[in-house]
């Protein structure tokens, strides 16, 4: 008996010890990552990292799933719903992110920041967009910002030598422009978003951050001087007459076409503004030499500095249930090679530092430089704020453009929406 | 199904209203097919064409576009799972509503007009909001990510309007009909099989055709429903021309023009069914 | 006069194969109707028990719903002047729907479910907008709308009359919805052209050609014997057409998102604007749920008003 029972007792060992290494050899993990580049160049790029990558860890498995802003969003809000969200998923951080955040939806990888200086490879400010009451729970990949993307030729066939750097000498110029017979300003306001670059940087110029903290903080308020002026301000501006024909039913593809093909002098776009134009334009070529870049004048007495910058950019979070390898994932694709292939692709304008590098457009390294240098980086207002009052933003800006609300009432139409939403 | 007006003199006078009557059609047409035309010619362009000169004659011809399309591996995994869908939904809700619409229309008892209305409930909810629940329930039951679910949901919107539909056609049909047949005493069933499915085909053939375009065109259900690309449907297939930051047309439309023709094939064999005129023979027998 | 003849003949039959019959019926309408009743159930019934559910929270969407707020997202829907105007905006397209597209419809059926040469060719041309989504519908006409006349078509063909200027018709709140509502009879038309014409099959030609014996010419045929021999068509026409018109969403979201200023707006944009744009999904939930009543109230009202002209058909 028990010569048997030894016998039993180290086979038995022998059982459990295998269990154990069997465990501790690395369990089959899979991870899910939705990503709203549907781009050839750009698709191939990401799907390239994930292969890599599971070269590298045979044990992981990443499904990659590319889907349509638009659509991007509707499946996301159904899958919200049922509390299980993809592993890794895009993210333009800010309101909305922090909405996820405050409903458990995003993992926190404040540590995983911590360690091995991760997180000092980014630039401070576009992290901070992914970041919610002092926790990390994703990484940015792009962060520019907005500016004036101008037609060298139309601007010195109006005889303009250099842009404006004043919000005044900008309305004259305005005029000078319209006097040449060129459309001064394209814009789409049918999508609400472009026009609401203007009204944000106004009040970014005019009340500085000081003035969005307060109203944000719920201290202030977003009827507060300089939000009425900057309504005032935009006013001045639409009295001009200076965009397209029909720009409150255009599209930001029409405005895109319209500046591609040569057909207006400006636009307030974004950094992913000359693919669009090259793209839509008849020749491919977009502006091509003829683009110019000039940050958003300064307007005369406002409290803002003229460095301060509006814009936003796309990340990655990590979804609540994710496995510990979506981290190492993530790690992985916001490394410097990875932020350099982005940005040879046009895909991303880069975050981590020593990935400028990869820019080919020097109006790009412009803009790349004027985010990651701005001392007050705001984010978009439908970013920035949830999602209920930047969509009032937009609406009421519309509203200023049409002509058929006053500074005042939209003010008031956004203080009423942050108040219910903001707490 | 042609009648024979009283013969008149040929002067150009009678022929007038046949005159103004193509006329008319004529200009429907035209004003029909100027945007489809737009979007074959489109699909002729590249990109920047389309965008800046949309209506004009695509010349050069760029078949490119076409050609990306075709050699697409997924366009041809999304034509078929499409096909599949469509079959199985359509002869889901063929069966399920000329069942339902028959109890409606040629039987009696309590409470049917309210159950009626119950069933005309698919019309009235937004789908929009109606798809969040929707996607608990399948995924509830383990068919996400399998076209089983796709299509048991597409089934359920398409039931109420071709319950509608069809209902108001059986109504038609004479009683006279039913006495004929039951002379000889047949069962409810025998009825609806024998005579009144088969005197139905135009109408049948009527709801198929909206269950087919329903279900081809619908993204909503295969995008909440479904993740894994090699089981997305044709419409899901757009997204891969839509960056985030604009829209590549020319490749759109050529991908739409492709994917809409295994539909308009489809319509076009019901529609025979719609024009077969088979009434004439069964009221005379 | 209502002959269920089914009743009838039972009554001829000996009394105890009237019960059986009566059995036997009752089995056949509970199969008949169980497949449906069991889709309907979890498919239909369920989310709108759900979304009523939600409709009574001020509620994100994620997490589960637990800010109870009663009824007031129903009392700032009627409240709200926006939402005022999106219903006003969807019975202006009910009443326009029924006043142009179907006898637009109903005219072209009627050519071309006749005589005529190349009938087939234009049945199916015309049914071919609807043939195509919503969406790539919207894409469309967007452009066709653009009002640049070098991209717009419209204004291309407008401008090539002296006097007449490129209008931004989706851009001036004043011309958008009717911008719309032209899109929409484009789509859609077709679809009521094929209800009619299945309907037309079914009127027997020894009716029309009694009517001919008679000495009627094609406008009296037309009047007072094809178009009352499908009166039920029409019925059923009519109302998947005021139906329809409530809860058309995805053409006018894709061309002008409600806009501009809400001049375009409908309940259906309304509520997807506020679900998934402002992610205030209990409030959508109650816009939902309101559209639901108004289109339930239409239909037992309707349905109720035709019955007699049904039945007696």
């Amino acid at each position: 008996m028990k010569k048997y029972s030894l016998v039993l007792f180290l086979v038995g060992i022998l059982l459990v010890s295998g269990v154990f290494t069997a465990l501790a050899a690395e369990a089959p993990v899979t991870i899910t990552w939705w990503h709203i580049q549907t781009a050839e160049a750009e698709k191939v790029l990401w799907q390239r990292l994930a292969d890599e990558y599971m070269a590298a860890h045979p044990n992981v498995t990443i499904e990659v799933l590319s889907l349509e802003n638009e659509n991007f969003k509707t499946k996301l809000t159904t899958v919200m719903l049922s509390g299980e969200p993809p592993d890794i998923f895009q993210s333009w951080g800010g309101g909305v992110m922090n909405e996820y955040a405050k409903a458990g939806l995003l993992f926190d990888i404040t540590a995983y920041l911590d360690r091995d200086g991760w997180r000092d490879t980014f630039s401070p400010g576009a992290l901070g967009v992914y970041s919610f009451e002092g926790k990390n729970y994703g990484v940015p990949r792009d962060m520019g910002m907005v500016g004036f993307w101008y037609n060298k030729d139309l601007f010195a066939q109006a005889g303009i030598d250099n842009p404006p750097t004043t919000w005044s000498a900008l309305l004259e110029d305005v005029q000078i422009l319209k006097d040449a017979g060129i459309t001064p300003i394209a814009v789409g306001e049918g999508d609400k978003w472009p026009g609401a670059f203007w009204w944000e940087y106004l009040a970014v110029r005019i009340g500085g951050q000081a003035a969005f903290d307060a109203a944000y903080s719920r201290e202030g308020s977003f009827t507060d001087a300089p939000f009425i002026e900057a309504g005032e301000k935009l006013q001045e501006l639409v009295a001009l007459k200076p965009f397209q024909s029909g720009f409150l039913g255009a599209t930001w593809g029409d405005e895109a076409t319209l500046m591609g093909n040569g057909e207006a002098a400006m636009d307030l776009m974004g950094q992913w503004a000359p693919g669009a134009f090259a793209d839509n334009s008849i020749d491919k070529l977009g502006l091509g030499e003829k683009a110019g870049w000039f940050p958003f004048p300064a307007v005369e007495g406002g409290a803002g500095d003229p460095a301060d910058a509006l814009g936003g950019g796309n990340g990655f979070v990590i979804g609540i249930n994710a496995p510990q390898e979506a981290v190492g994932f993530l790690k992985y694709i916001s490394s410097v090679d990875s932020q350099i292939a982005q940005a040879e692709i046009n895909l991303s304008v880069p975050v981590v530092k020593g990935a400028e590098g990869g820019l080919t457009d020097p109006l790009l390294k412009i803009v790349q430089q004027g985010a990651a240098v701005a001392q007050y980086f705001q984010l978009y207002y439908d970013q920035a704020m949830p999602p209920a009052v930047g969509s009032v933003v937009n609406d009421n800006v519309q509203g200023l453009f049409a002509g058929t609300l006053t500074p005042e009432q939209a003010a008031q139409a956004i203080e009423d929406s942050a108040a219910q939403e903001i707490k | 199904m042609s009648v024979n007006y009283p013969q008149q003199s040929r002067t150009f006078k009678k022929h007038l209203p046949r005159i103004i009557q193509y006329f008319v059609l004529s200009l429907v047409v035209l004003i029909v097919i100027v945007p489809i035309v737009m979007i074959i010619f489109g699909a002729l362009k590249t990109r920047g064409e389309f965008m800046t000169r949309p209506y004009t004659l695509p010349i050069p011809l760029n078949w490119e576009n076409y050609a990306k399309v075709l050699r697409m591996p997924v366009f041809w995994s999304m034509l078929r799972n499409s096909l599949l869908i469509m079959l199985a939904t359509t002869i889901g809700v063929v069966i399920i509503c000329s069942l339902t619409a028959f109890v409606f229309s040629r039987m009696k008892f309590r409470g049917q007009n309210l159950l009626f209305n119950f069933f005309t409930l698919g019309l009235m909810f937004p789908i929009t909001i109606a798809i969040l629940p929707v996607y608990l329930i399948v995924r509830q039951i383990g068919l996400t990510n399998n076209l089983w679910g796709v299509i048991l949901v597409q089934t359920s919107f398409q039931l109420s309007i071709c319950i509608v539909i069809l209902r108001g056609f059986f109504m038609a049909i004479p009683s006279e009909l039913q006495d004929a047949a039951c002379i000889d005493g047949c069962s409810t069933f025998s009825f609806f099989w024998r005579i009144l499915l088969p005197l139905s085909r135009p109408a049948l053939a009527a709801v198929a055709s909206l269950t087919m375009v329903a279900s081809w065109n619908d993204l909503l259900v295969p995008l909440v429903l479904i993740d894994k690309e090699k089981l997305w449907t044709l419409p899901l297939g757009t997204m891969q021309f839509q960056g985030q930051y604009g829209m590549n047309l020319a490749l759109i439309a050529a991908f739409v023009t492709l994917s809409a023709v295994p539909a308009v094939i489809f319509y076009l064999f019901a529609e025979r069914q719609i024009i077969s005129g088979l009434t004439a023979g069964a009221i005379k027998g | 006069m209502k002959k269920n003849s089914v009743d009838q003949d039972v009554q001829t039959l000996p009394q105890k194969t009237r019960s059986a019959r009566r059995l036997q019926d009752r089995m056949t309408i509970v199969l008949f109707l169980l497949p449906a009743l069991i889709f309907f159930s979890i498919f239909l019934v369920y989310p709108v028990f759900r979304s009523v559910y939600y409709s009574l929270f001020s509620w994100k969407g994620f997490g589960p719903a637990v800010d109870f707020i009663g009824l007031n997202n129903f009392k700032r829907i009627l409240t709200d002047w926006i939402f005022l105007k999106a219903v006003r905006n969807g019975l202006l397209i009910v009443v326009l729907s029924l006043a142009i597209q179907l006898p637009l419809s109903l005219a072209l059926a009627l050519m071309v479910g006749r005589n005529l040469r190349g009938r087939a060719f234009f049945r199916t041309i015309f049914f071919m907008p609807y043939v195509l989504s919503e969406v790539i519908t919207g894409i469309m006409w967007l452009i066709l709308y653009n009002p640049d006349p070098k991209r717009g078509f419209i204004n291309a063909i407008l401008t090539l009359i002296p006097g007449l200027k490129a209008q931004p018709w989706l851009g001036d709140t004043r011309t958008v919805l009717l911008a719309i509502f032209v899109v929409l009879t484009w789509k859609y038309f077709g679809f009521h052209m094929l209800l009619y014409l299945a309907g037309l099959q079914n009127i027997p030609p020894e009716i029309e050609e009694a009517a001919l014996i008679d000495g009627v010419n094609k406008r009296q045929m037309i009047t007072y014997i094809t178009i009352p021999l499908i009166g039920s068509t029409i019925r059923t026409s009519v109302y998947l057409s005021v139906l329809g018109s409530l809860q058309v969403f995805a053409l006018i979201w894709i061309m002008t998102k409600g806009g501009p200023v809400n001049a375009s707006e409908v309940m259906s944009t309304y509520m997807y604007r506020f679900s998934f744009v402002r992610f205030e999904l209990g409030y959508g939930s109650a816009v939902a749920i309101v559209m639901l009543l108004i289109s339930l109230v239409f239909s037992l009202a309707y349905l109720r008003l035709v019955r007699q002209a049904d039945y007696l058909s």
